[in-house]
């Protein structure tokens, strides 16, 4: 039998989706500070131009690209739920799971090579928000990643269905993240 | 969710497809070198994918009003929380305050002679590099594109005046009050090479105020000169 708080609902929403939204809606509050705070220091400090232009866009823009696609797969596999096909739903996941993986993995890269360059976090204010935002960020997908995994496990054998709308909503919110950070980290030279 | 939410899905591919093509315009914007066009394909395009996303990906377009509410409520308390700090972070100096970190950091930041700039795109790079030309003096004995004036207005007048009286906006709290360039008596005190080194090693290396910062690692030496120059030239009274 599943707990009560599971299956009852004061806003008719379901209460698995109404805890993600206020999840999303808490990690505004935490990305929406970060991001802003970056965007008026980069205001105030015009010199971080010059170290913004030592950032490959070619590797954000690749990365932007994995995650909207990743974004695309959960989506698909959320249909998919729906329908009741639990063992696409988790094929889907499982694409969105590979996607994430690819994007750390990219990500990995393209900071060794700039570490290596001598940017560390130290270097300046831009590089500190630089790994800081983007870190921050990369800690959501690695954790959303471990939880499709759990949740394609449970798809697969067609139990809990709408968890994978729920770790949808959360992957799209990590997605939404990217798309600010990418040209406010790579664009805005 | 209800029948009804189940036939307001969006076609999904279109969406994505729609996506990946405004992920093209914003790589593609910035290379037209137009600073408009820049902002609307990197910040622009970014809300509409991000829109896109929201409605479409999460669905929020067919949520309940009360989710929408609840995000609506958030972004309106990271607005608030944002302009309260504001003021403090983009501006560097106010009526009676100047955050001389942050200043000494654009400096440092924005090359003033060309070998600097040189440093400054060197890999290894970052403002260290940029630090070691700058406070290398010697090196570099000619300051030509060094603006003295704009310095001594952007940077000193803000304790000692536009005027040179001591009498900046952030001076007035100061105790003891910042010198007075137009003083006569100011001039017979202090050596040249004592005003040199108080500019470059601060106030409290001369037994003058510490609240007089050490500029050495922002400026090399020809310029701390430069500068000294300029205020002996336009300050000085002339006996």
């Amino acid at each position: 039998m599943k707990p009560i708080a599971t299956t009852r609902s004061a806003t008719g929403i379901p209460t698995g989706r109404l805890a993600i939204w206020w999840g999303v809606a808490s990690e505004i509050v935490i990305f929406g500070g970060l991001l802003g705070a970056y965007v008026m220091h980069r205001i105030g400090h015009p010199e971080w131009a010059n170290a913004a232009a030592h950032t490959h866009t070619m590797i954000g823009a690749t990365n932007t690209f994995v995650l909207l696609s990743s974004s695309f797969t959960a989506v698909l596999g959320h249909q998919a739920a729906e329908r009741g096909d639990g063992r696409k739903a988790g094929m889907f996941l499982v694409f969105t799971i590979i996607g994430a993986f690819l994007f750390l993995t990219i990500k990995s890269f393209e900071w060794a090579s700039e570490i290596r360059e001598g940017f560390t976090i130290q270097a300046n204010g831009f590089w500190s928000f630089y790994y800081t935002a983007a870190g921050l960020h990369a800690a959501h997908v690695l954790a959303g990643a471990i939880v499709m995994i759990f949740v394609a496990r449970d798809a697969f054998r067609n139990r809990e269905l709408q968890r994978v709308e729920y770790v949808g909503i959360y992957w799209h919110f990590v997605d939404v993240i990217w798309i600010f950070l990418f040209p406010l980290l790579y664009i805005a030279k | 969710m209800s029948e009804k939410e189940h036939q307001d899905h969006p076609v999904y591919w279109k969406v994505y497809v729609t996506l990946v093509v405004l992920l093209c315009i914003s790589v593609a914007g910035p290379h037209l070198g137009i600073l408009w066009v820049t902002l609307i394909t990197a910040f622009g395009v970014a809300l509409l994918k991000a829109n896109l996303v929201v409605q479409n990906f999460m669905h929020l377009r067919v949520e309940r009003r009360f989710i929408k509410w609840m995000l609506i409520t958030t972004l309106v308390l990271v607005a608030l929380f944002l302009a309260g700090t504001m003021p403090d972070i983009m501006k560097h100096q106010g009526l009676r305050w100047v955050n001389n970190a942050a200043k000494a950091e654009v400096a440092r930041g924005i090359p003033l002679h060309p070998e600097a700039a040189e440093a400054a795109e060197s890999p290894s790079g970052g403002e260290h590099v940029q630090n070691a030309a700058l406070a290398n003096g010697s090196d570099d004995p000619a300051p030509q594109n060094f603006d003295a004036k704009g310095t001594f207005n952007s940077v000193c007048a803000t304790c000692h005046g536009q005027d040179g009286k001591g009498d900046g906006p952030a001076g007035g709290a100061l105790n003891p009050k910042p010198a007075d360039f137009t003083d006569p008596a100011f001039w017979k005190a202090n050596a040249d090479s004592v005003l040199f080194k108080a500019i470059k090693e601060g106030g409290a290396s001369v037994g003058k105020s510490p609240m007089m910062v050490a500029w050495g690692g922002t400026y090399n030496d020809a310029q701390i000169h430069a500068l000294l120059d300029y205020i002996k030239a336009t300050f000085k009274p002339k006996s």
